[in-house]
């Protein structure tokens, strides 16, 4: 039993760590907060442009890729600074789509479209749910039609996040519509430019942009399925499988509740140090044990993936833990600032970056998001513990 | 990172788990809770030839080697399986004393269950040595102790206690015999099965010092972290076994014409059972593994501490609650198990003073 990083991955954090202080400042910070995932600003778009030419887009693909095939723990380790340092986090064109590609593509397939991701010529956006297909994704309606060599594709997604920024989107069409619904469905490409293809912005509450994407009798080339036909919703859950970490990490939190007991540490409220009020201390030393168990949960679903498992139990526990957690030290935080945790990031004197009240807005989402925490829980149940489904 | 045993931490996991399940039956559960000692004199001495009571005493003095991470193993099965207390309380005493002496005397008696070893630290109202009231004075053949220690696990049963007292300014660690004049035990009823004895020392004969005269503090602290740790393991035993049975339990028992596990609140319950015993476990032995390899690298203990007691009497309320009625009945494991988990917290792992070491840590 060892708890203790190895020392290559000590070296690993530690190289990662020289990377963010490289190219990491109080601009970037800036610009994140003040821009959401309205597009990536120019600061953050070198940021990442910085990460490709390290060869980091390609932590976890395999070396005939051109990937580090760097272990799970590696990835965690990556993940986990880059959120304590609120720098971007590597793009999902990078991290679900190309890895899919990579794994269920065809050799043409690969050689279309993987150089075009590393040059990051192309960015994906991701498009999975529906008006009428959310937690239920099989149900989803969006249709493709085979004519000749082309596929005629109309339907509509939703929360399809980053379109109005993308090059291609990545979208799940029901391809098999005799078929058992789970068994009907594709994953394919379509180009943002293709006639037909349109973008509506939704505006979410805690400030972000997301859109509705409409496909409205859209052509696409017929190698553009990528994969099997009818297996697209089993694509969707392997892409998933590369999302495990990241959904999970704590390093987000964890930075916002350090944010909030440096403040606690410096501010005087009454003619009294905050950091002396009893109810307060108790508030932050629970939410401190709360975060060093979600540091524990996500190691535990990194070193099941570096013993070969699929950990689907694991992950889940990791995503509801520190989902719930976040609204908790969202809440406590807002209330432990006083009247300044309403404060706006945009307003000078906001305590803690003005994060609190944009982590208690942002909060419920990552609980219905990602896979709704009732359908965590029920692959816990399932997964890990072998519960009966009928 | 590794979250595995060494093989032959497993092959000692495997042989208590299967002592456990041959030997800890319901029926022989409830037959030793009349007993006094808490266990027959024939299955200590069946423990004791299996070599358990020699985990962490060196080969020197009787005992088969290891260190704080095999005796973790050791008492986290011991707890699964729910070995009577008295066996982990002698194991964690035979262990403790060898840590503190290596070459006392009595421990070849110990290791063998010849003779079995008390711990006598708490007081009624003192925890930490600086506020014993407990002293010991004197000098040579002459030495004695006198004061009171409170809910002494097996205090009664035992042949000797290892009695931390205050000594001038500092603190001493001194062997008294129980059964000497001057010493009165007196059992006191608690649950938890760790057959707890208040135990007055009028002039009581020191046997042997332990230790340095005067200067056993530092090493009380340590051995208290390292008992903590024991805790931790043995809770996450308990916890292990508390998930099983409610697991097992959900999937067996039908109402409403259908098992309850398909039931979205009952399968829930077993979720959020299963993610706390994850978090508790990995928290437990991360503290247990740097406790056991002095390096903590911050608040470690205490965050297990507050987390995996919690988390083990939340587990234990919630599969009472989804066994209903069926494992209320006095015959049932569970409420071995509920017990312990309250007897262990309440000893080793109080949330309140977790919390205050985390805060201070946060915030000074």
């Amino acid at each position: 039993m060892n708890y203790d990083l190895s020392p290559r991955e000590s070296a690993w954090r530690d190289e990662v760590r020289a990377f963010i202080a490289e190219h990491v400042d109080e601009s970037l910070s800036r610009e994140t907060r003040e821009v959401g995932n309205e597009g990536r600003g120019p600061r953050a778009r070198r940021f990442l442009d910085a990460l490709r030419d390290r060869g980091w887009w390609g932590l976890s693909w395999p070396k005939e890729y051109g990937g580090l095939e760097k272990t799970a723990v590696e990835q965690w380790i990556f993940i986990d600074e880059i959120e304590t340092a609120g720098a971007p986090m590597l793009p999902l064109t990078a991290t679900s789509v190309a890895p899919t590609i990579m794994r269920i593509g065809s050799e043409d397939q690969k050689q279309e479209w993987l150089p075009s991701i590393n040059q990051a010529e192309i960015d994906f956006a991701l498009g999975y749910s529906e008006p009428e297909a959310g937690t239920d994704l099989a149900s989803l309606r969006t249709r493709a039609e085979l004519d000749g060599d082309e596929w005629i594709v109309s339907g509509q997604k939703m929360w399809n996040t980053m379109a109005h920024m993308a090059t291609h989107n990545w979208i799940a069409v029901r391809t098999e519509p005799d078929a058992p619904k789970h068994k009907g469905i594709s994953m394919m490409i379509v180009p943002m430019d293709a006639p037909g293809v349109s973008v509506q912005p939704i505006w979410v509450w805690p400030g972000l942009r997301t859109n509705a994407l409409f496909l409205d009798n859209v052509r696409v080339p017929r190698s553009y399925l990528i994969g099997e036909r009818g297996m697209g919703f089993y694509y969707a859950a392997m892409a998933l499988n590369f999302e495990r970490l990241s959904i999970g990490s704590i390093g987000m939190a964890r930075r916002h509740f350090r944010a909030l007991v440096n403040e606690v540490k410096t501010r005087v409220v009454d003619g009294r140090p905050l950091r002396e009020d009893p109810w307060v201390r108790e508030r932050l030393a629970r939410l401190q044990v709360e975060i060093d168990a979600a540091r524990m949960l996500g190691l535990e679903t990194a070193v099941a993936l570096d013993r070969g498992g699929v950990p689907a139990a694991e992950s889940s526990m990791a995503k509801i833990h520190v989902s719930e957690l976040t609204q908790r030290i969202a809440d406590t935080g807002c209330e432990i600032l006083g009247l300044n945790g309403q404060t706006h990031a945009q307003e000078p004197g906001a305590l803690a970056e003005g994060r609190m009240q944009w982590l208690y807005r942002i909060a419920p989402m990552l609980a219905f998001g990602g896979g709704t925490n009732e359908v965590q829980r029920d692959i816990i149940g399932f997964m890990g513990y072998g519960l009966p489904r009928k | 990172m590794d979250f595995t045993p060494t093989p032959e931490q497993q092959e000692l996991k495997n042989a208590v788990r299967e002592f456990a399940t041959r030997e800890c039956t319901p029926e022989r559960l409830l037959a030793w809770e009349r007993e006094p000692a808490g266990i027959d004199d024939a299955t200590h001495r069946a423990i004791a030839g299996l070599g358990w009571l020699g985990v962490g005493v060196p080969e020197s003095a009787g005992g088969t080697g290891g260190e704080l991470v095999d005796l973790a193993f050791l008492v986290e099965e011991c707890a699964r399986g729910l070995v009577p207390r008295p066996v982990t309380g002698a194991i964690r005493a035979v262990a403790a004393l060898a840590e503190l002496d290596p070459a006392a005397p009595v421990l070849a008696d110990l290791v063998a269950g010849r003779r079995l070893l008390a711990l006598a630290f708490d007081e009624e109202t003192a925890r930490a040595p600086g506020s014993f009231a407990t002293a010991v004075s004197g000098a040579g053949t002459a030495a004695r102790v006198d004061g009171a220690k409170a809910y002494v696990p097996d205090g009664l049963e035992a042949d000797l206690h290892l009695v931390a007292a205050r000594d001038g300014t500092g603190t001493s660690l001194v062997l008294v015999e129980n059964r000497a004049p001057g010493a009165r035990a007196e059992a006191v009823k608690t649950f938890g099965g760790d057959r707890q004895a208040h135990v007055a020392y009028a002039g009581a004969p020191v046997l042997a010092w332990v230790g340095t005269r005067g200067g056993a503090a530092q090493a009380l602290a340590v051995l208290q972290r390292r008992q903590v740790a024991l805790a931790l393991a043995e809770m996450v035993g308990g916890m292990d076994a508390v998930l099983e049975m409610a697991v097992t339990y959900v999937k067996e028992r039908e109402q409403f014409g259908q098992k309850i596990a398909l039931f979205q609140a009952v399968r829930h319950q077993i979720a959020d059972m299963g993610t706390q015993f994850t978090a508790a476990r990995h928290l437990a032995w991360q503290a247990i593994t740097r406790v056991a390899s002095g390096t903590e690298q911050g608040h470690e203990l205490a965050s297990a501490c507050a987390y995996v007691g919690q988390a083990f009497k939340r587990l234990c309320w919630t599969s009472h609650h989804l066994h209903g009625g069926a494992g209320f009945v006095v015959e049932h494991r569970m409420r071995f198990h509920s017990e312990r988990a309250q007897s262990l917290c309440i000893r080793y792992t109080p949330e309140a003073p977790a919390l205050a070491e985390i805060a201070t840590a946060l915030l000074g």
